[in-house]
């Protein structure tokens, strides 16, 4: 790969190939900043009958050309490099989700100790965790092995030990991939890659065991080498790698693909990473993002820069939707829909939806319901990212005499909602909601932010690509992701505490943009217009018991950004509690619906039978 | 087990009951054949401690209904101790650091409670060690307690499905001498360096040259005990500390025993009584001070004198009454 003078570059072409899509964005420098231009799609074609993933990518890339009225894929079918005039682009990057992904096995002598730190490398590099091995799961060594047999991962990744500490019980977990040597998905050609990560001082035992000639094995640096530090940068990089050279290179047409871009191909959710990584590096905050999709949920979140991806593997808006009910219960469901349903006819609109996963809500009534099993499947995702993200265990506590009755284990969550500076949400049911109001409204129920937490959506889920543009040029990342792919909804200001319905919670006088002052009491939903690019300040007092980031009773000063949706106050308490009787909790979210107008037009449907 | 509880509960109540109604039939005898009777009742029941009884029947019903609810399979909710769940991390730790854990059972015999307590908790050390693979040492300070800890690690093993780990040798007697038996230990944890350290049991000075030495090797320490002056240097020096109630409260959860988690439950709602009745004594003895006495001061003396000092309840009045006393 030639070295890219980044002063020069001035049209950018990104594509991400995912399972059904191929999506194609340009991005041009005009007036010495870079902004996204067009955009393009074509079905992917991976798969038969053309089993070739460029023909996809020049379609929807010759889509963006036509609608950017420049020549980007020659008569070769190729893309055209550099920029001239009028024709080709100076950087062509793309990420890959095709076939399923990135699928990985990985393994750990204690589950929750480098087991854990090898599922946190591999969900960081954009992988799906197929399976976590260790020496503690309860299994037999015979059910490990058949379990190994069974799944079909792309690579295996090993870890255990501290350098210097285990040899043994590492060598045990290598004793149990050979024996099951698993069959990977691109057939019996295809050399299974591992990746050692683990105590040094067992690379030798590794390399006796696994040295077999269906393996290829690499060995990277512990990424425990000692229990109170992680290093998991060279096990990603690790994965990045194995992931273009093994598994990208037996995908179809991905061997031409790889030619074409000017960076390595990323697999998407790791790109996705990147990106928000970056951008929580250069502003020095907190940010959660989440990609709700049809079988999946990912979430991402930085944390005083401790980037966490999790996958829930079941819980998504079509394939996954009845695992969602069943998880979330349909009682749970329906508390946030505020008229009556019949239980029946829900059931059947939920296993309708999964077997026919591309239809959208007809109805009033459908949107409600789909919104609120989104609300559940958010929740429920969130729920497991927090039991993820947590500090490292096994590490040595520093204690005084004043820890005497507050001593906190280790492997507290790090994910903390009053220090969440931004939410940002991808995926349909989030991107396509009829009103924006409505993806607000679905991620403060989910996510519950604390304080002062500044709401976007990913306009036409450009972050894959920014991402990998990110480890290019990051600048031309920033500037695209703070103009054209963030549409700001907004800001949600929220008090933590729970009080009586109808107390006082929190005052607020607003300058700057608009000017307003006020007050809320327990269970109040308060909409304020703020516009796109506006910007106020908010003084808040909460009374005693609420906090709003400065501790219970504190006084807050915050800048608010505005947005599509405006400026949102949310004083309902957190924990979110709903009432428990029915005809309560259908007010109370009627209450809050018509506080934040999320359903205008629409009036409610006729009772069940009426 | 369960209905010789109740049995006797019943038994000391009927002749509570009992001793009541005699004396009471009694009442239009003389005065000295009531003074006889009385000398009589005194021998078969104490009158003074008329309250202790029901306290005693009171706590001892409720242990007894909360061993039956723990009997059914009824989940009791304990309070999660952070020192209890970081017993699996040190083990793992000593895992991934391919070095030992270290238990240590204090320093007194068989006998002392908190020893017994500290044995169940070695179980559960020796089952997850068991599980993980890990090695575990046991040096004690007494031959009974070693004979024990033998007994309850090959159990362990055993019941976690490998047997064929236990080694008999890692748990052994040093010496009973105290400052003999702390320099052993701290020897062995300065060659071996666990990864690891639990001390579990009843410890007098030995706690601070355990712990120090344990933090000095980088160990993960969980400390245990019920020796209040031993306490603030556990805490200081160990990563978590259960601290007195909390140990015999841990070592409960961990055997899951029926019994011992209803006992554990019923001594908790015996000191929410206790405890309900320090505050009520508090508040009655404000108010007899804010307001002069009356019916405060009748209530506090009754609170401290006979709830809950030994003028006894109904004997007392009933005399009183009757001009025997």
């Amino acid at each position: 790969m030639t070295k890219i003078d980044l002063e020069s570059i001035n049209v950018i072409l990104a594509t991400d190939c995912g399972s059904t899509t191929t999506k194609a964005i340009l991005i041009q420098k005009i007036d010495g900043e870079y902004r996204q231009t067009h955009r393009g799609e074509a079905p992917t074609t991976v798969e038969k009958p053309f089993a070739n993933v460029t023909i996809g990518v020049a379609n929807s890339v010759t889509e963006v050309g036509e609608l950017a009225g420049r020549k980007l894929v020659s008569d070769e079918g190729t893309i055209i490099q550099p920029a001239s005039d009028n024709e080709g682009c100076d950087l062509y990057i793309s990420t890959s989700s095709a076939g399923g992904g990135l699928q990985m096995m990985v393994a750990g002598v204690i589950a929750e100790m480098t087991a854990a730190s090898a599922k946190r490398a591999a969900l960081g590099a954009g992988a799906i965790v197929m399976d976590v091995i260790s020496s503690n799961d309860k299994r037999r060594p015979h059910e490990q092995i058949q379990r190994i047999r069974e799944l079909r991962p792309d690579m295996i990744l090993v870890s255990g030990g501290t350098d210097g500490g285990t040899t043994e019980k590492v060598v045990e977990l290598a004793e149990l991939i050979a024996p099951a040597k698993p069959q990977p998905r691109f057939g019996s050609e295809y050399l299974m890659p591992v990746i050692y990560a683990g105590n040094k001082d067992a690379r030798g035992n590794i390399e006796d065991t696994l040295g077999i000639d269906w393996i290829d094995l690499a060995v990277v640096d512990n990424l425990r080498p000692v229990l109170e530090h992680e290093n998991l940068g060279p096990a990603r990089d690790k994965i990045h790698d194995v992931f273009l050279e093994h598994v990208m290179a037996h995908a179809p047409g991905y061997d031409m693909l790889m030619d074409w871009t000017d960076a390595p191909i990323m697999p998407t959710p790791g790109a996705v990473g990147d990106i928000l990584q970056t951008i929580a590096s250069q502003r020095g905050i907190n940010v959660v993002g989440v990609d709700i999709g049809g079988a999946t949920t990912d979430v991402f979140s930085v944390f005083n820069e401790t980037f966490n991806r999790t996958v829930s593997a079941n819980l998504g808006m079509s394939y996954s939707i009845s695992n969602v009910c069943a998880e979330a219960t349909l009682p749970n469901v329906l508390r946030w829909v505020h008229f009556d349903m019949d239980e029946r006819e829900l059931r059947n609109r939920v296993k309708n939806k999964m077997i026919r996963p591309t239809t959208i809500p007809q109805s009033h009534e459908a949107l409600v319901f789909e919104q609120a099993v989104a609300r559940e499947a958010l929740r429920l995702a969130y729920k497991q990212h927090k039991e993820f993200a947590t500090t490292l265990k096994g590490v040595q506590q520093q204690r005084t005499v004043g820890d005497t009755f507050s001593q906190q284990s280790s492997g507290q969550t790090i994910v903390n909602n009053m220090e969440l500076d931004l939410l940002v949400a991808s995926g349909g049911v989030l991107s396509h909601a009829p009103r924006m109001h409505q993806t607000a409204m679905l991620l403060i129920d989910a996510f519950e932010p604390e304080g002062v937490t500044t709401l976007a959506k990913d306009s036409i889920f450009m972050m894959p690509h920014l991402g990998v543009l990110s480890s290019v040029h990051p600048k031309a990342a920033g500037e695209v992701f703070e103009r054209d792919c963030l549409v700001f909804l907004g800001t949600c200001v929220a008090a933590k505490g729970l009080g009586k319905h109808g107390k006082p919670c929190f005052t607020y006088s607003i300058e700057g943009a608009i000017s307003a002052s006020g007050s809320l009491n327990f269970g109040d939903l308060e909409l304020l217009p703020l516009g796109q690019d506006e910007v106020a300040t908010i003084t808040c007092e909460p009374a005693k018991g609420y906090d709003l980031g400065e501790g219970p009773g504190k006084k807050v000063v915050r800048e608010v950004r505005g947005g599509t949706v405006g400026l949102i106050l949310d004083a309902r308490g957190r924990p979110l509690a709903l009432p428990d009787e029915r005809a309560a909790c259908q007010k109370t979210i009627e209450q809050w619906t018509e506080a934040l107008e999320l359903y205008p037009a629409a009036s409610a449907p006729e009772p069940v039978g009426a | 087990m369960l209905r010789r509880h109740w049995a006797m509960i019943l038994g000391l109540t009927t002749l509570f009951l009992a001793t009541g109604t005699a004396f009471a039939t009694a009442g239009g005898a003389t005065g000295s054949d009531v003074a006889h009777e009385w000398n009589l009742l005194e021998e078969l029941f104490n009158p003074k401690k008329t309250w202790l009884l029901i306290w005693f029947i009171l706590i001892s019903g409720v242990v007894v209904y909360y061993i039956r609810v723990a009997s059914s399979g009824k989940d009791l909710k304990v309070r999660e101790i952070a020192g209890l769940s970081a017993v699996d991390e040190a083990v793992g730790r000593a895992t991934e650091m391919g070095r030992p854990v270290l238990f240590i059972n204090g320093i007194l015999d068989i006998n002392d409670i908190q020893t017994l307590a500290g044995i169940t908790v070695l179980s559960r050390v020796a089952r997850t060690a068991a599980e993980y693979g890990a090695d575990l040492e046991v040096p004690t300070c007494r031959a009974l307690v070693m004979t024990t800890a033998r007994e309850t690690v090959q159990e362990a093993y055993l019941a976690a499905g490998r047997p064929d780990a236990y080694n008999e040798d890692r748990i052994y007697y040093l010496t009973d001498e105290q400052f003999g038996y702390v320099a052993g230990v701290t020897g062995t944890m300065v060659r071996d360096k666990p990864a690891a350290c639990i001390y579990m049991g009843a410890f007098y000075a030995e706690s601070l040259i355990l712990a120090e030495t344990g933090n000095h090797i980088g160990a993960i320490q969980v400390a245990g005990t019920a020796m209040p002056s031993q306490l603030p240097f556990f805490v200081a020096a160990c990563d978590y500390t259960l601290i007195g109630e909390e140990f015999f409260a841990a070592s409960a959860y961990l055997s899951g025993d029926p019994k011992q988690m209803g006992s554990l439950k019923g001594q908790d709602m015996g000191k929410l009584i206790g405890a309900f009745g320090i505050i009520l004594g508090v508040l009655m003895a404000t108010l007899s001070v804010l307001f002069g006495g009356g019916i405060f001061e009748t209530v506090l003396v009754y609170l401290s004198e006979y709830m809950f000092g030994d003028d006894g309840f109904l004997m007392t009045i009933i005399l009183m009454a009757g001009g025997g006393g």
